[in-house]
């Protein structure tokens, strides 16, 4: 299958748009009383990027993410999805959604479920089959296909439920929370994932309060907290700290590091923090892991090829 | 995970935006449909329902001690009354369920999500449920009217035996006396009647699902309408007929005859074994009225749904 | 909570329209023999709760047949009393199953009378009070069971037999049997039998000739012994000229 060109972002307006948004959830039976989950919310994502709302529990991240795709209606205000209002149900034609801990029918296979999914999108026979097997590779479940769901590990689940996302080729990909409560490395596939989506020019909107993740992987973010949004921009630009340089040299000697440190106290410049870089722990933790991984597989092959 | 092939996986293309989003899918609705059968015949009340319904039909045959006359009276009021009860019983069982739990395990998040209107996710479900009933009902049928003939050919063999050497229009005369005790076509009619009353009450259960806070809320309140249903007839004819009674009387009645629908006019069958034949208009309009009643549950269930916060 | 409100209005106003269709279909049952039951203080009191709640829930029919076996088993200990009452429960229940009229007549008019007959600890005349008393409690059921299905001929045929063998009344069994004989699924031999009656009617002779008259002409199948029997008595009383008489075939008894 031929790859096809990548769009790029500025054609056909923005992925989603997010006009004075706000939601009050009532009280029943206290019409006067109200919980304010999103108080005027103003977003514009653009195709092929990666967003990330982030923010607290409570913010409003789940409730926005609901209310761009139709499940919840706002109060006020109006969201679009390339250009069509959320509450048409034809807007959702372009998106696919990965719920936060979703549990899909336990007593399905992965395969099934896809199928399932594909049918309520309008596909069937030869494509959707073809489709399964693709999305089945693509999330590295192709051994699992045949195996039911409740039979699943969390990260398995959480890939099963971005393939499914996946499944009638959705522009637009919303994940809530995509790897909360996922190990290391099953954490690390799923943001590998994302990333691949992206160089296919999928847009993603995710929301997520693991802020490390989601600084490796967004383009841009928006930070909600009770329910405003309190900052917003370009990740890089966000997080930049002004006045800060940061250096980073492979095999500097000490006479050379020395130097360096006399050229900035002659300047207007101050040294802040000389040391080693470091990995993160997130690196150590799956290397070790997969070299413990690789010496058990072998092993079990030695084992395998001496029984009779 | 592998990432050799990535390329295959084929991103947005125009083909899938040229596709017309349809306003009506019935494909989309029996991929719900089919979701919901398989998933409620993994339901072990389900199964426990069956199986007790079969026992019962079942053990109607040691009614022996009795003259065949009034044995397959008995086989036919207790079988169709466990088709009946079972039925009726599956409806509300399996159908009090099914939204709540969706929208407990989120499960209606991924689903919603897709370009299917909530319409059709709600006939999906209730089709699933009356697939489910027919199925059961069928089931039981065929049990009851294997267990029937078995009988009527014990009986007929018997008596053969008997009139052995009898003038052969007597025992013609005996073996149609036995043939029509035993079958009789009217049954069909009642129970398809049966079974409409089953759907009438799974939509009802929809319904009440649909702004229910619990599961057990649910059962509960279709037990009460259960019960109301069957009274429904008397408390409307109390209401149009009486001028004595009191006005807090009369607005209780007339609330009961508005509200609750008249299961009574479901219950034809014990007349059907008793030897009554079904006309073509009782028949249909009995049917119409099951039908409409199920049709007007399911819009109520789908207007209500459309206006939850999920 | 606003849409629950609106469908409940919803329904509430479906329930003006629903009402009259309901209405014109429970007329249409009872005219075509279904529902026959009023469900009422009366009913629950004869019942109790339990067989009630069970009757009313659709269950009637088994309620009755357990009442039926209840019925049989008093039949066993000869509890008269019991019998009379579970009956009429039952017919209650279900009078459109002619097996629990026909049952209920035989056990007043056939079983309990006979036993009243003859228990020996009553004078005579108490014994022939309480046997009459039963034939009228058999002859109640039935008419009663006649009221509740005009259609069909088998409680008509029953009734007839009640006159002809209890009460000795020709007149009034021949009537029921003719009754019988016109309506669908009745036994062949009604208009005989009916024929048969009016032949022992004192001043019925003529009519009764013309009727098995008639019959005799309709063919073989109704040129019975007893039949060729009673037209020979018939033709000898009235008189009837030589050479409209059937053949002389000499019958088989009178």
């Amino acid at each position: 299958m031929t790859d096809s060109p990548r769009r790029s972002p500025t054609e056909a307006g923005p992925a989603v748009a997010v006009h004075g948004l706000t939601k009050v959830f009532r009280v029943p039976l206290h019409p006067s009383r109200g919980i304010v989950a999103v108080k005027e919310l103003n977003l514009r994502i653009e195709a092929g990027e990666v967003f990330g709302l982030l923010g607290p529990n409570g913010s409003g991240k789940s409730t926005t993410l609901k209310i761009i795709l139709g499940l919840v209606s706002p109060t006020r205000g109006r969201t679009e999805i390339f250009g069509r209002d959320s509450r048409l149900v034809e807007s959702r034609e372009a998106v696919g959604f990965l719920p936060e801990n979703p549990y899909f029918y336990k007593y399905l296979s992965g395969e099934e479920t896809l199928r399932f999914f594909g049918r309520l999108c309008g596909l069937r026979g030869a494509p959707l089959k073809k489709q399964i097997n693709e999305l089945l590779d693509l999330v590295g479940l192709t051994k699992a296909r045949k195996r039911r769901l409740g039979t699943y590990s969390k990260g398995m689940l959480q890939r099963i439920g971005l393939a499914q996302a996946l499944i009638h080729n959705p522009r637009l990909v919303v994940l809530d929370e995509p790897t909360a409560g996922v190990d290391p490395a099953g954490s690390r596939e799923i943001r590998d994932l994302i990333l691949d989506l992206k160089s296919r020019g999928i847009t993603v909107l995710l929301s997520s309060h693991l802020l490390a993740q989601a600084q490796e992987i967004c383009d841009r973010v928006g930070i909600l907290s009770d329910g405003v949004l309190v900052r917003e921009g370009r990740l890089q630009e966000l997080i930049a700290i002004e006045n800060q340089t940061e250096l980073v040299i492979a095999d500097a000697s000490t006479h050379l590091v020395n130097e360096i440190e006399s050229v900035i106290n002659r300047s207007k410049a101050k040294l802040i923090e000389c040391r080693k870089s470091t990995t993160t722990l997130e690196r150590l933790f799956l290397e070790a892991t997969a070299k413990n991984d690789e010496a058990r597989a072998s092993d079990d092959q030695g084992i395998a090829k001496q029984k009779p | 995970m592998t990432k050799g092939n990535d390329l295959t996986f084929q991103p947005f293309n125009d083909s899938t935006t040229g596709k017309l989003h349809r306003a009506f899918s019935f494909s989309r609705v029996l991929a719900i449909t089919s979701n919901t059968l398989t998933e409620l015949t993994r339901l072990r009340v389900f199964y426990v329902l069956l199986v007790f319904g079969l026992l019962l039909i079942g053990s109607s045959v040691f009614m022996a001690q009795f003259s065949f006359q009034q044995e397959f009276q008995i086989l036919k009021d207790v079988s169709l009354g466990a088709i009946s009860i079972f039925t009726s019983l599956l409806a509300i069982v399996a159908t009090a369920r099914l939204l709540p739990q969706d929208i407990e395990d989120r499960t209606v998040y991924t689903i919603l999500a897709k370009p299917v209107p909530r319409f059709e996710y709600v006939l999906g479900k209730i089709a699933g449920v009356l697939l489910l009933l027919a199925i059961s009902t069928l089931v039981m049928s065929a049990a009851f009217l294997a267990v029937l003939y078995l009988r009527e050919q014990t009986v007929i063999q018997t008596t053969l035996k008997q009139l052995a050497g009898a003038p052969a229009d007597q025992v013609n005369e005996a073996l149609k006396l036995i043939r029509s005790s035993a079958f009789n076509i009217d049954i069909f009619p009642g129970i398809i009647i049966i079974y409409l009353k089953a759907c009438l009450l799974a939509a009802l259960t929809l319904f009440v699902s649909t702004f229910a806070t619990t599961n057990i809320f649910t059962i509960v309140v279709m037990a009460f309408i259960y019960f109301i249903g069957h009274l429904e007839a008397t408390a409307r004819e109390y209401w149009l007929q009486e001028h004595s009674s009191g006005l807090l009387t009369r607005i209780f009645l007339a609330i009961i005859a508005l509200l609750f629908p008249d299961l009574q006019a479901f219950n034809l069958v014990d007349d059907i074994v008793a030897g009554t034949a079904i006309s073509m208009a009782v028949f249909a309009k009995t049917a119409l009225l099951g039908i409409f009643y199920t049709t007007i549950y399911t819009l109520l269930a789908a207007f209500i749904f459309y206006g939850r916060e999920l | 909570m606003t849409r629950t409100v609106i469908a409940l209005a919803i329904l509430v106003g479906l329930g003006g329209i629903k009402l009259p269709i309901e209405r014109n279909l429970a007329a249409l049952h009872r005219q075509e023999h279904f529902r026959g039951v009023e469900f009422n203080l009366d009913l629950r009191e004869k019942l109790g709760q339990l067989g009630f709640v069970a009757a009313l829930s659709g269950f009637r029919a088994i309620v009755a047949d357990a009442l039926f076996i209840q019925a049989h088993v008093a039949w066993e200990r000869t509890e008269w009393g019991r019998i009379l009452l579970l009956f009429r429960h039952i017919t209650t229940l279900q009078p459109r199953v002619l097996l629990f009229w026909d049952t209920a007549a035989w056990h007043m008019a056939w079983n309990a009378s006979v036993a009243a007959m003859n228990d020996q600890t009553q004078r005579l005349a108490l014994r022939v009070k309480a046997q009459r008393e039963y034939f009228a409690l058999g002859k109640d059921f039935l008419e009663r069971g006649i009221k509740n299905n005009p259609d069909r001929p088998q409680l008509y045929e029953a009734l007839a037999r009640l006159y002809k063998e209890k009460y000795k009344d020709h007149q009034r069994a021949s009537e029921f049997y003719a009754k019988a004989a016109l309506l669908p699924d009745a036994a062949k031999f009604d208009r005989r039998f009916s024929a048969y009656e009016l032949s022992y009617c004192e001043g019925r002779e003529r009519e009764a000739y013309e009727l098995l008259r008639g019959l005799y002409d309709e063919g073989e199948q109704e040129r019975l012994p007893t039949l060729i029997g009673r037209l020979k008595f018939l033709e000898d009383k009235l008189a009837v000229p030589q050479d409209q008489r059937i053949p002389d075939t000499r019958p088989i008894g009178r």
